[in-house]
């Protein structure tokens, strides 16, 4: 069943919004879409800090439609992180922790948790991005939210530091159980946090649903960069969500390939063939989902690619 | 150096300026504050009534003050009853002031708070802070060294103020003479010029103090 139930319209000028959304309450749901698709002001309407010309919102069956922001039990990370500058590290959370409705977990456990402890007494103007990035979840985990919001915290994270907050936030959620959507525009980063996917564009949902099933949307590949092309998998020694695989960066061999590691080769079966401007996309099925890849079409024919034909999908290891 | 009689004249610039600010901070903070706010029914009338007294000649507030809180005026023989006298006192000189004053506190008060990052109030809200919370949690400490600088500022205006004061509280020596009411007494006494003198250096020389410490706390308050 799902957690978190909303019916939103809202016009501003030439934009309009216009989205029904059921957010399960396990797992981490990805909303994802272009900029200016309207997830941030989405959010905002959730959070109640922008008012819809027409809103029904209900978590757990409780109607938040006319509560104030501070009423409504919704958490929010910024992308700005917006700690308060007045304060320092520790009263900022503090600041969650003395108006949580209940119990509010101990800072030295939260602040170890997420590896700040040796910053609980810095302002929070010396800190580096993701540092403010970490108090901010911190200090919004702290105010006990039923369901927490999350306006791509990572956005102002490079690479590493990036792929180490996701794996902070994927942590997050299954030590405190607390259900979470995600915006975010990157392909990479839904794929490696979202177990589901709520795909925006121009202020309409296009596609929903569990991860792997809703990537597969045409509506939702349509959204995509040509580059980001590709299908979301669920590869066995992934711990959570699924990958998301570019198809330039499958390859198809039609005989088993030797001395490759094994945890990159697939078993498949040729599905369909779409013959693009730039390649031939080959619809891959394999244990671990859909595959696509992308080829040139004197490659296709080399191969002699065709439907239910055998075949193994060879996935580069830095695409894992 | 300063003679006992300019002391005195000093000490009830001070107490009128002192209690001129003190009295109408909360006023000015509350009108700031909402002025500050992107929109609201009655703002524009707000904002008319806060900048009111920079328009109107400080002659005319005076009167008005007089009319209203005078022994014979509305409210002034209620207070009256009470034993409370505004006019012709310090207090009353206090109050003038604080109605002249009213629109240079707001202005640099207001400034502090349309500085605050509003998306640090949304922050507030989703952590459960209600909007009374927010604004004594995050505006007011956020605003606060601004405020500081609007109360020098506030507090400069005050020593200077004539119009109003003369006309609601007259010009007593040793009760409602504040400094530019006693240059003006002496300029009427022939032969009064260098006394003149001498009270107008030391109130130019107090507002450039003022005027210093507000740009000091205001760059403090920029670097906060």
């Amino acid at each position: 069943m799902s957690l978190l139930q909303a019916d939103i319209e809202m016009r501003q000028g030439e934009f309009s919004l216009e989205a029904r959304l059921e957010i399960p309450g396990d797992g981490i749901t990805v909303l994802f879409g272009p900029s200016g698709s309207g997830k941030s002001t989405l959010l905002a309407v959730l959070a109640g800090l922008s008012r819809a010309d027409r809103q029904t919102i209900a978590l757990g069956g409780r109607d938040l439609s006319h509560l104030l922001p501070h009423q409504r039990g919704i958490g929010l990370v910024f992308q700005d992180a917006r700690l308060f500058p007045h304060l320092s590290v520790r009263r900022n959370i503090e600041y969650a922790a003395r108006r949580a409705p209940r119990g509010a977990p101990a800072i030295e456990k939260v602040a170890q948790f997420f590896d700040i402890a040796g910053l609980l007494d810095r302002r929070v103007r010396n800190l580096s991005g993701g540092e403010k990035s970490r108090v901010a979840l911190a200090r919004a985990l702290v105010s006990r939210p039923d369901f927490l919001l999350l306006d791509e915290p990572f956005a102002a994270l490079d690479g590493t530091r990036r792929r180490a907050f996701i794996q902070v936030l994927i942590h997050m959620h299954r030590a405190w159980r607390l259900p979470m959507l995600v915006v975010t525009h990157n392909i990479d980063d839904a794929a490696a946090l979202g177990s589901h996917l709520v795909a925006l564009k121009e202020g309409r949902v296009v596609a929903a649903g569990e991860f792997a099933q809703a990537s597969r949307d045409p509506q939702f590949q349509a959204l995509l960069d040509s580059h980001d092309t590709g299908a979301a998998v669920r590869l066995a020694h992934s711990q959570h969500g699924g990958h998301w695989l570019r198809a330039d960066q499958v390859l198809i061999a039609t005989e088993e390939p030797k001395a490759v590691s094994a945890r990159n080769i697939l078993p498949a079966t040729v599905q369909r063939l779409a013959h693009e401007p730039d390649g031939v996309l080959v619809e891959l099925a394999t244990e671990a989902g859909v595959i696509l890849s992308r080829l040139t079409p004197e490659a296709v024919a080399e191969l002699g690619l065709a439907p239910q034909k055998k075949a193994w999908a060879l996935v580069k290891a830095h695409a894992l | 150096m300063l003679s006992g009689e300019e002391l005195q004249i000093l000490a009830t610039s001070f107490w009128v300026a002192a209690n001129a600010v003190l009295w109408s901070l909360p006023f000015a903070i509350a009108a700031a504050f909402a002025l500050s706010r992107p929109r609201f029914p009655g703002k524009l009338l707000l904002d008319a009534i806060a900048h009111l007294p920079i328009i109107l000649p400080p002659v005319l507030v005076g009167f008005v003050l007089l009319m209203l809180l005078g022994r014979r005026g509305a409210v002034g023989a209620l207070l009256a009853q009470f034993g409370i006298q505004f006019a012709f006192t310090a207090k009353g000189a206090a109050l003038a002031t604080a109605v002249m004053i009213f629109p240079v506190f707001v202005r640099s008060i207001r400034l502090a708070f349309e500085a605050t990052d509003r998306g640090l109030f949304e922050a507030a809200a989703v952590l459960r802070a209600g909007p009374l919370d927010r604004f004594f949690s995050v505006a007011l400490p956020l605003a606060g060294p601004g405020i500081l600088a609007g109360m020098v500022m506030a507090f400069a205006t005050a020593l200077g103020e004539f119009g109003a004061v003369i006309t609601f509280a007259a010009n007593i020596p040793g009760k409602t003479q504040t400094l530019p009411l006693a240059i003006y007494a002496v300029l009427q006494q022939p032969g009064g010029e260098a006394e003149a003198a001498r009270l107008a250096l030391l109130s130019f020389l107090l507002a450039l103090l003022g005027l210093a410490a507000a740009a000091l706390l205001q760059r403090w308050a920029v670097r906060e």
